[in-house]
């Protein structure tokens, strides 16, 4: 391979277990997170990574180059350039041998080639494979493109599970990387895994992102052609997809799909609405306050109150008597009421009641009728079969109905794992479900209020969700948000462009200072990842997705 | 583990002292012509012109002419410089005098500038010799000292502590060891052997590069110091008249110089002309011979190329230059202005980069120059490991 540079190793800046620099012809371009490898004792080989490169010439001070242009003429012009050289320093990730000296002063350093880059990085005989990305390498004629597999098992369990993708809106396509690893997921599965499965519920909370993901995208170029296929994943969109859009008369106020559109999904017999119901889903009640203040824990006491069925609770039947009686409770004067809970409190609970009932008059129901494609979501989810993907429309939702809605989506698919269900046969339910939601901050951030019932529900899941078979996969701007819990107990963290305020946090602390810089600047469609296999953190690029995108959202 | 030093005790019958061992070279580097000559030797004025225009009498400007040729592929593409360190790495007493024994390390390095941007020493241009200078009484067996010191030489090299160290002394050297009239010290001739030998290296290379048609009309050579090389008593190289047809294309460059001893034409002082030698102009060039040199004629002629109000003295930031005269016409004329005006002018364009903070002599030192001087040190043995050879 083509020779680039020799070890320098000197008595300020030796060379170590975990880094050695080197230098390099200056007209030469590398950059971070390119490989290179370095002769080294008994023939082996170590392999580094570019992490930093500067340029350095003999130039004792500043002031010597201003005097080197004749004492400040920008004109002036000389017959040799002062000597100058980039040095870079890189770190060991790998020995051919498992020698882990430190390589030596004046050894050879080379490009490396596909076969080199897979033994550094640990991409060799990868478990498991699953595709997520290439890494392009080298500049013009020494450019190489490696696909790279994940182990699965660390991504979606059982070794490791959880994925938390985070960058800024727009720049980093975080959904876009989401889905391009849940469509390898269900290829993988639908072609590889007899004994396992796998099935798939996503949240959609932009727009028209995901309410389409079954439709080819036209768009798609030859180039991103060409790496789903060296990728080994079809050039397809997904299969086996069900949409459910919040109820409402006019479809228009609670989507922003199109009204043809989910008909005609509806005629395809792949579109539902659901609604909740009164009976069913009052136990679910305690979701709709997940974001608000409780110090003195006085809504959580009159949740239970009403779920316990409490005084005049127990007579009411749907939702409408509910917020009747919730109003009488908080009316002065009133004795029937329990006198632990002050009237304050009562009226606090009114008005959120009242705003998020008034305005999802017909999602809060009180019958559904099948033929009309009407479902209650808990049944439908409990009810998923292998491969599937639910797509739960909630982006036209307010801010506390998404949250019902994702809670009440959490429970359900904890229900089912945890053998709640009676009437399926264990072998037909999914050995795995993995839950998709974008803006994680709403529900996971740290500002959540401690006892919200949805950052318990999260927190279930990413700590004792690997063992149930519930994968979570979670997008954010801004990961120093999240809560340290749920973030920690992720095994993989895919790192899109973000901004400077932000990877100034201690959660990019780990990362050296020329990454950091990297990840302000990386272009739609690149990542940095994070996984236990992989030896460093690895700079990938992924196509374009394979379904259809809605350029207006 | 028998030592070096052993081996030179045994061999010359003398004893070893193990004195304290210490660099003997000064923070500067002393000038060529230092050693065991006297100033008024120097350089002797011919009142004659050293060029061919004859007007000139007070200084020329070629600041315009080096602008007009910056563009121009430069005239100077090899840059040539010797330097030496040396070592007194012990005493000797043979037959009840005492004597140092003196080492050294010598690199002489001719660098070529390909482009701006390229910069490579010239292959087969760079030697890094290791040597020992011994008093002359150190040969036993009195008659042909140089088939002692060979030998000698190839005994200190089969030490285990040399080859395996994977280097070996090219040369013992050996200094007069009679009893000096003038105070003069041992110790000083021994280093002025070495410095001999740097000489004959660096002439050594200028050859290879003339012989292999390297440097020519369009390539020249500069070379770091004087070209009044002294007649020595051996080696291929000896007397400068013989092969001063080297150095047709080359031209010695000099960042120190005695200004006590710059004469005009009329054998005056012409000191304070070169003190106040406007930027970027240049001396006439006059014609001298140097008696130490032997019948060879010189061009000398300085030029500034720094301002005084930016350098530490009248003198630095002043550049003096040596073309020997080699044809007839030379010898008779002087060297033609137009050359002496275009040599001066490309060096003027050598002025930058500058090697401001690394070194002091910055104002007077041309930067290819540096960096052949920086290439050879950098290929030195560090002091500490030298020393501990013995």
């Amino acid at each position: 391979m083509k020779k680039i540079g020799k070890i320098i190793a000197t008595e300020k800046v030796p060379t170590t277990v975990d880094e050695f620099f080197f230098w390099t012809d200056k007209h030469l371009v590398l950059k971070p997170f390119d490989v290179v490898k370095v002769e080294h004792i008994r023939s082996s080989v170590t392999f580094g990574v570019v992490e930093e490169i500067s340029h350095l010439t003999d130039g004792a001070s500043f002031l010597a180059g201003y005097i080197s242009s004749d004492f400040g003429e920008v004109e002036a012009k000389s017959n040799t350039q002062r000597i100058g050289m980039n040095y870079v320093k890189a770190k060991v990730v790998a020995n051919s041998q498992n020698i882990y000296t430190p390589v030596l002063d004046g050894y050879t350093v080379s490009l490396a080639n596909e076969e080199d880059v897979k033994q550094a990085l640990g991409l060799k005989d990868i478990k498991n494979p699953l595709p997520c990305g290439v890494i392009e390498m080298y500049e013009d004629e020494d450019k190489i493109t490696v696909p790279v597999h994940f182990n699965s098992h660390f991504l979606i369990g059982p070794e490791g599970a959880h994925l938390n993708i985070s960058g800024i809106s727009g720049l980093a396509s975080k959904t876009s990387y989401a889905m391009f690893l849940l469509k390898a997921i269900q290829e993988q599965y639908i072609k590889n895994n007899p004994n396992e499965s796998v099935a798939f519920v996503l949240l959609n909370v932009k727009g028209r992102d995901l309410l389409a993901i079954d439709e080819t995208n036209d768009e798609l170029t030859k180039e991103d052609k060409q790496v789903y296929k060296d990728l080994d994943i079809d050039v397809s969109p997904f299969k086996n997809v069900k949409y459910f859009y919040p109820y409402s008369k006019d479809v228009r106020t609670t989507t922003y799909a199109d009204v043809k559109d989910v008909a005609s999904q509806k005629k395809l017999n792949k579109a539902f609405q659901y609604k909740y119901l009164f009976e069913d889903d009052k136990e679910s009640l305690d979701l709709l306050f997940s974001n608000i203040d409780d110090p003195t824990q006085s809504m959580e006491s009159i949740v239970n109150y009403i779920i316990s069925g409490e005084g005049v609770f127990n007579g009411v039947r749907n939702w409408e008597e509910l917020k009747d009686e919730i109003k009488k409770h908080q009316e002065k004067g009133d004795t029937g009421k329990d006198k632990t809970i002050s009237v304050l409190s009562w009226r606090k609970f009114y008005r959120l009641f009242r705003k998020t009932l008034e305005r999802n008059k017909d999602l809060f129901s009180n019958s559904i009728k099948k033929e009309n494609a009407e479902v209650r979501l808990q049944d439908s989810i409990k009810q998923i079969k292998k491969n599937d993907i639910h797509v739960i429309d909630i982006a036209k939702l307010d801010e506390e109905s998404q949250g019902f809605v994702f809670g009440d989506v959490m429970r359900a698919i904890y229900d089912l794992k945890l053998g709640q269900i009676t009437d399926r046969e264990e072998s037909e339910i999914p050995s795995k479900v993995v839950i998709f939601i974008d803006e994680l901050n709403k529900y996971g951030s740290k500002d959540v209020p401690k006892n919200s019932p949805i950052l318990r529900q999260l927190l279930d899941i990413t700590e004792r969700g690997r063992s149930l078979g519930i994968i979570l996969f979670a997008a954010e701007q801004f990961k120093s948000d999240i809560h340290d819990r749920v973030k920690g107990n992720c095994a993989t963290h895919a790192y899109g462009r973000t901004n400077a305020i932000e990877i100034s946090k201690p959660d990019y602390q780990f990362v050296p200072p020329v990454y950091k810089s990297m990840l302000t600047r990386l272009k739609q469609g690149e990542y940095i990842l994070q996984n236990p296999v992989f030896r460093s953190l690895l700079n990938i690029k992924f196509p374009r997705p394979l379904y259809k995108q809605f350029k207006n959202g | 583990m028998e030592k070096v030093l052993d081996i030179v005790a045994t061999e010359t019958n003398g004893k070893c002292y193990t004195s304290f061992r210490y660099c003997a070279d000064e923070e500067i580097r002393v000038p060529t012509l230092d050693f065991d000559t006297k100033d008024k030797e120097i350089s002797v004025v011919v009142r004659e012109f050293g060029e061919t225009d004859t007007d000139l009498n007070t200084s020329k400007n070629l600041k315009l002419l080096a602008n007009k040729i910056i563009n121009d592929e430069p005239l100077f593409q090899f840059f040539l410089d010797g330097s030496r360190r040396t070592y007194k790495v012990d005493d000797i007493e043979i037959n009840r005098n005492v004597y140092p024994i003196i080492a050294g390390q010598i690199g002489v390095a001719c660098c070529q500038r390909i482009n701006a941007s390229q910069f490579k020493s010239v292959k087969d241009g760079f030697e890094h010799n290791l040597v020992l200078s011994l008093p002359k009484a150190a040969n036993p067996n009195g008659g042909d000292s140089t088939l002692f010191f060979n030998a000698l030489t190839s005994k200190v090299n089969k030490t285990k502590r040399i080859e395996k160290a994977g280097i070996n002394f090219s040369k013992i050297l050996s200094y007069d060891s009679k009893k000096q009239d003038d105070g003069k010290k041992y110790e000083h001739l021994g280093i002025a052997t070495i410095q001999d030998e740097m000489i004959e290296t660096e002439k050594k290379i200028v050859a290879y590069l003339s012989t292999k048609n390297l440097i020519r009309h369009d390539r020249y050579l500069i070379k770091d110091g004087s070209l009044q090389y002294k007649p020595m008593r051996t080696g291929d190289f000896r007397e400068l008249t013989r092969i001063k047809n080297h150095y047709k294309c080359a031209v010695g460059i000099s960042k120190m110089f005695n200004p006590e001893l710059c004469q005009d034409r009329t054998g005056k002082s012409n000191a304070d002309k070169i003190a106040k030698l406007p930027l970027y102009h240049r001396t006439p060039a006059m014609k001298y011979k140097s008696e130490i040199v032997g019948n060879v004629f010189f061009a000398i002629w300085y030029v500034r190329i720094r301002e005084t109000e930016r350098t530490s003295s009248p003198f630095s930031g002043v550049l003096k230059l040596e073309k020997i005269l080699i044809t007839d016409d030379e010898l008779e004329n002087g060297l033609n202005s137009e050359e002496v005006d275009l040599i001066t002018a490309n060096i003027i364009n050598e002025r930058n980069p500058v090697c401001y903070g690394t070194d002091s002599r910055w104002a007077n030192h041309l930067y290819p120059v540096y960096l052949t001087e920086s290439f050879i040190k950098s290929k030195y043995l560090s002091d500490l490991n030298f020393l501990n050879l013995f």
